[in-house]
């Protein structure tokens, strides 16, 4: 057993730090639960009943045994529960049950990401094993050699592979796969949520294939989904599948009592509005709980935060003289042995602090853990409760820690606690019917099997985009089927989750080195890496000294200068149809499809702290056009008439700052697939306009939620103006004094209000409740 | 916005509209002097073309393919039992792709076949996609009748490929099944990939076939060609392809016969050094070494540069390593050195061999500090290996003064 003085005595000793109880925003304890159980199902085959007995697993969480049963009913199944509740118990007794019956079965595990994939194939080997080796498991992916793969075709009972994979290795050349589409009567989805968004959009037309193929090879596969909670699993599920899924969501697992505790650090600069680095704040929480002998994860946002932390953490306790080993980084990329060697050593005491990224917040299990360290909000609240679930086991007491950095995302999570409790986690939103997406996958699924006339692509009737493709030239109709008529290969020309393949890297080359220090997306390359930029990270100044355009790399040097620069972006938006449009007399707003083209000309040093413009530059970049949607709304120019020009601008570049970043909130996205522009007076409305727009070309459906939720996004920005501590704007709200001018908050707020105003009953939401 | 517009406005445009499909006439027969044919899958366009016997491809007629005896293709290790071209269809596909996949077709299906008075090449062609049935029906009918197949880097390609048509056109044909298969891409690299830059089919022909082609498309031109038939029925768009074709089986029929041939030879009868190699290691496979020497010395003498007359040299001390004839071996590493003093491969060889073999320490330690000095000055790999040896050497020389 630990030596460890327990998480309640150091929760005491927290509390009884005045320093770091003054940052301590909030406190709450989740009191313990216990399980709800229920006997193992006797349609179980004996063998595998005798197989759980072993394993001392003598009764299922009820969730488990809900699963069974509906997927024995025939159901297609989205089981919801959150971390450590033995999630994987719900698709492996019913698949393992299907192939000791019938050993000709077959079923299809589909994993976010290879690390997840290899973990649930040891998982799998050893009950293999155990039932007599009659169950092949295996991975396919890129590093799968090709005599393997051979193997793996005609004999995997098991094949587990990831969506990107299926996508271009499996569907392109499904002759080769005959005996498992033949033969699938199970595809499992591990991690559903992260299906959203872009990525889920293109998933969901993956899906639609794979139906296509099964049904040509008279296979009819049941889906067993699991995910992490989200507020719309039904929903969700229902459109990722394109069929209706059963939700289980009633926990059975016992859980221990949870204390979660929000953390913000000390702001250093006021005008700036800058707070003491989360990184730093992090760590000194860590510390306390290692040296208190608790089992401590700490997540980080980045792979190189994480690698500073072990850094700092093995530098301090080594002082005390620890071993190195004490503190163990852990990545995404280790193998299933490392990560139990880790397990181990977390058991033994011999590691007592583990640094991660948002590897582990994907379902990896890593064991016993009393204390997680979240270093900054990990942008939805659905991954947070991940993150703070990793800590603590059945019956054992946790503690959470949240440590905010200055973002205005973090900064009202952090302010608005109950926002955070009583909210619950966000929405999971896809839109597989996005022109570019679907356009795309009807195009690998033509080459896959021709298009036969009258059928159909999940609820689309592709016939006239088949026509548009034969008309291009890339499908030729004969006979009233739709042929694939070019040389290249489809599949390989589409990434599923391009928004990432789109990035800019940006390397550090201070001293000879090259090291990737950030990522930063097309569209807002040419404002912050341009060449001659200022681009601050981890709060140390670089200077970019070389920008490849073509193969998407920024150079950097770290420098240490008293300016920093601001980059002109010109977006210029056009709207071409709107699609949905309310107009009040105070506000007039719309959704619909836009063009967006961004230019930046020139950029400008600014001095800190007296804001001298002391130089500039030219940039020249390529022009960038995007055809996407947006949402936008106006307040009616005579409403503004006797406010000043200057006034006027300060209020809609502070909103267009604001609403940018808390709309991702509202979206369960991340900031960076939006972008927002505000015009004095916009071409299309006539009015003093804000647009956010989709920073995927055609959009994935943000756009049409903004507008639905238009009032709730504009009382939450109200509201982080009004709880903001700084003096006049900054970065965590409207944004830097140098953008918004003296009165920043002043005149943002007031424009809010008049977007808002239409009667006072209105005035009081959930996101206005005092927190103290 | 309608779809079509959002299509029109969002998706990237090929550059020239298309014309009208509605328009299109197939017009074959002007220039392809084949016929359609009917099955009960439906039509598609076959061209058949005899050969007479006496007709001469390049260095040979096709008659000496058809009475050559095939015995020695089993040292190729791709055959089992006998081979009997009167048995053998020969088969190219032209396809509408190189990539592979579900998505590429074989809109060109050529055959060959000897009879006993012509060699035939049978073409099939689909005029569309959707006469991609009947030529299945035709090519698995075709295929019955034959207990082998003769390809060109088919193992890899062509077969795989029409296995998976075969596979989509769900008609339960048999196919090419466990057909035996010669892939002479294969063969051909066995015998010519140091004589030739490349190994490719045209390039067989113009060094070893003695065959021209005029006009000939190139491959990579093939796919985006018929494309441009489908929408315009232009037959003549076709005429090249389906030329490139006849000669590609006739030139497998005489390929064939080459290949045996070149195995007949006996090592005084080569005129080529790389053949006699080729030959040498043909030999070995069959665990021949006798013979195998036999043409490592027709190739050393015929040898074109040193370079391959030291891979003959190293590769015949190596037979007779494995014979136990080390003395004879070792005359040959002697050789090498002399020609190449910095082969640390074969100076490790022969200060094995003094020291196990002669057991003469200090000719073994000799060489061994001759060849490390050359391995320190090239920090060769070898060294730690060399050092370790010559400290063995060292030890055995002392224990044996003692």
């Amino acid at each position: 057993m630990h030596m460890s003085i327990g998480v309640e005595s150091v929760l005491n000793k927290i509390e009884g730090n005045p320093r770091f109880m003054s940052n301590v925003t909030f406190r709450h304890t989740i009191p313990a639960e216990p399980g709800i159980y229920e006997p193992i199902p006797e349609f179980l085959p004996a063998q595998l009943g005798e197989l759980l007995q072993r394993k001392g697993i003598e009764k299922l969480y009820s969730h488990q045994a809900a699963a069974v049963r509906e997927v024995q009913d025939g159901n297609d199944i989205v089981v919801v529960t959150p971390t450590a509740s033995g999630k994987t118990l719900c698709y492996n007794l019913p698949v393992i049950t299907t192939l000791l019956e019938n050993e000709e079965a077959r079923a299809l595990y589909l994993f976010p990401t290879k690390a997840l994939a290899q973990d649930q194939v040891a998982e799998l080997m050893i009950w293999s094993e155990e039932l007599g080796g009659k169950i092949k498991t295996y991975t396919y992916d890129g590093d799968t050699p090709g005599d393997a793969r051979i193997a793996i075709r005609s004999a995997g009972s098991i094949v587990v592979t990831n969506p990107d994979m299926l996508h271009s290795g499996i569907l392109p050349h499904h002759t080769k796969w005959m005996r498992l589409f033949e033969n699938l009567k199970y595809v499992v989805i591990d991690e559903l949520h992260i299906y959203r968004g872009v990525f889920g959009s293109h998933v969901a037309n993956v899906l639609r294939r794979l139906e296509r193929i099964c049904k040509f090879y008279g296979a009819k596969p049941q889906f067993i989904c699991t995910s992490a909670t989200i507020a719309n699993p039904k929903e969700h599920g229902t459109t990722l599948l394109g069929r209706p899924v059963t939700v289980i969501d009633k926990n059975g697992a016992p859980r221990g009592q949870k204390d979660i505790v929000f953390y913000n650090p000390p702001v250093v600069n006021k005008p700036l509005g800058i707070r003491r680095s989360s990184l730093l704040e992090a760590e000194a929480v860590a510390h306390e709980l290692i040296a208190a002998k608790i089992p401590t994860i700490v997540f980080t946002r980045s792979r190189l935060n994480t690698e500073v932390l072990v850094t700092y953490l093995r530098k301090s306790f080594h002082k005390l003289g620890q071993p190195h080993e004490t503190i163990r980084a852990y990545r995404g990329g280790y193998l299933p042995k490392q990560r139990r060697q880790i397990e181990r050593d977390l058991r033994d005491g011999k590691v007592l602090g583990v640094v991660s990224t948002n590897a582990l917040e994907l379902g990896i299990d890593i064991g016993t853990l009393q204390a997680a360290v979240l270093t900054g909000y990990p942008g939805t609240i659905a991954s947070t409760w991940q993150q703070l679930g990793r800590a603590g086991r059945s019956n054992e007491a946790s503690l959470a820690v949240l440590v905010a950095n200055s973002s205005p995302l973090n900064q009202f999570m952090i302010q608005n606690p109950t926002y955070f409790m009583d909210r619950g986690a966000e929405f999971a939103r896809i839109n597989p019917n996005n022109l570019y997406i679907l356009v795309s996958h009807l195009k690998c699924a033509a080459f896959e099997l021709p298009f036969v006339a009258g059928e159909r692509f999940g609820e689309v009737d592709p016939a006239e985009i088949l026509d548009y493709l034969a008309d291009q030239m890339i499908l030729r109709k004969a006979e009233e089927r739709w042929y694939w008529m070019s040389e290249n290969y489809p599949a390989v020309d589409i990434s599923l989750r391009s928004a990432s393949t789109e990035n800019f890297a940006i390397i550090d080359t201070t001293d000879g080195q090259t090291k990737v220090i950030g990522e930063i997306d097309r569209f807002s390359a040419p404002m912050l890496v341009h060449e001659g930029a200022i681009y601050i990270h981890e709060s140390a100044q670089y200077h970019i000294d070389k920008l490849d355009w073509d193969r998407q790399k920024a150079y950097a040097r770290e420098v240490d200068v008293d300016y920093y620069t601001d980059a002109n972006l010109d977006v210029e938006l056009k709207v071409l149809d709107v699609f949905e449009h309310e107009e009040l007399p105070q506000v007039k707003r719309s959704w619909g499809e836009v063009m967006v083209v961004a230019k930046t000309h020139m950029y400008k040093k600014i001095k800190f702290h007296t804001h001298e413009n002391i130089g500039w530059g030219n940039i020249s970049l390529p022009e960038q056009e995007m055809h996407t949607t947006a949402y936008w709304f106006s307040i009616p120019k005579e409403k503004v008439e006797n406010l000043d020009r200057g006034a006027l601008q300060s209020a809609l570049v502070g909103s267009a700052h604001l609403l940018g970043n808390i709309a991702s909130l509202e979206l369960m996205c991340e900031p960076s697939d939006l972008g927002v522009t505000a015009q004095i007076r916009s071409p299309f409305t006539g009015d003093p306009t804000v647009y956010i727009y989709e920073k995927y070309p055609g959009g994935v459906g943000f756009s049409e939620k903004l507008f639905e939720s238009h009032e709730r996004l504009l009382w939450r920005a109200l509201s982080i103006i009004k709880k903001c501590p700084c003096p006049s704007g900054c970065p965590s709200c409207v944004g830097p004094v140098e953008e918004v001018g003296d009165n920043g908050k002043t005149h943002t707020s007031w424009f809010l209000k008049g977007v808002l105003d239409h009667g006072p009953e209105q005035q009081t939401t959930e996101v206005f409740t005092p927190t103290e | 916005m309608d779809l079509s517009s959002k299509l029109r406005r969002f998706l990237p445009q090929q550059n020239d509209p298309t014309p009208p499909a509605a328009e299109r006439v197939c017009e074959l027969d002007p220039f392809l002097y084949g016929q359609e044919v009917s099955t009960p899958f439906g039509a598609c366009y076959v061209i058949e073309e005899g050969w007479p016997l006496s007709k001469r491809h390049g260095h040979w007629t096709l008659k000496e393919a058809l009475n050559s005896d095939y015995s020695n293709l089993s040292l190729f290790g791709q055959l089992q039992n006998s081979f009997d071209p009167r048995q053998a269809l020969f088969l190219d596909t032209e396809t509408t792709g190189l990539a592979g996949g579900t998505g590429t077709y074989a809109f060109l299906v050529g055959l060959g076949f000897f009879t006993s008075t012509h060699f035939v090449v049978k073409q099939l062609l689909m005029r569309d996609y959707n006469e991609e049935l009947a030529l299945l029906y035709l090519l698995d009918q075709e295929l019955k009748g034959k207990d082998s197949i003769v390809s060109f880097n088919g193992k890899t390609f062509d077969l795989p490929l029409l296995q998976t048509r075969f596979t989509i056109s769900r008609l339960g044909f048999e196919g090419a099944g466990k057909k035996k298969h010669v892939d002479l891409l294969h063969m051909s690299r066995r015998l010519w990939k140091h004589k030739l830059d490349s190994c490719s089919l045209s390039s067989l022909e113009a060094h070893i076939l003695g065959v021209r082609r005029v006009d000939d498309i190139p491959g990579y031109e093939i796919p985006a060609r018929y494309f441009e038939f489908l929408q315009t029925g232009d037959g003549s768009l076709l005429q090249n392809i389906v030329e490139h074709n006849v000669i590609d089986i006739v030139s497998m029929a005489t390929l064939l016969y080459r290949l045996q041939t070149t195995t007949e030879l006996k090592p005084e009868e080569c005129d080529c050094s790389f053949e006699a190699e080729a030959l040498a290691h043909l030999s070995l496979v069959v665990k021949n070494q006798p013979l195998a020497l036999h043409y490592l010395e027709a190739a050393s003498q015929l040898a074109e540069d040193n370079k391959q007359y030291l891979r003959v040299l190293r590769q015949a001390a190596s037979v007779f390593k494995r014979l136990e004839q080390y003395e004879r071996a070792s005359l040959l590493w002697k050789k090498v050195l002399e020609l190449s003093p910095d082969d640390l491969t074969t100076s490790e060889e022969l200060a094995k061999y003094y020291e196990h073999r002669l057991k003469d320490l200090p000719l073994a330690e000799h060489i061994t500090r001759q060849a490390l000095a050359i391995a320190w000055q090239s920090r060769s790999p070898k060294t730690s290996a060399l050092e370790h040896r010559l400290k063995r050497i060292e030890r055995k020389a002392q224990a044996s003064t003692r």
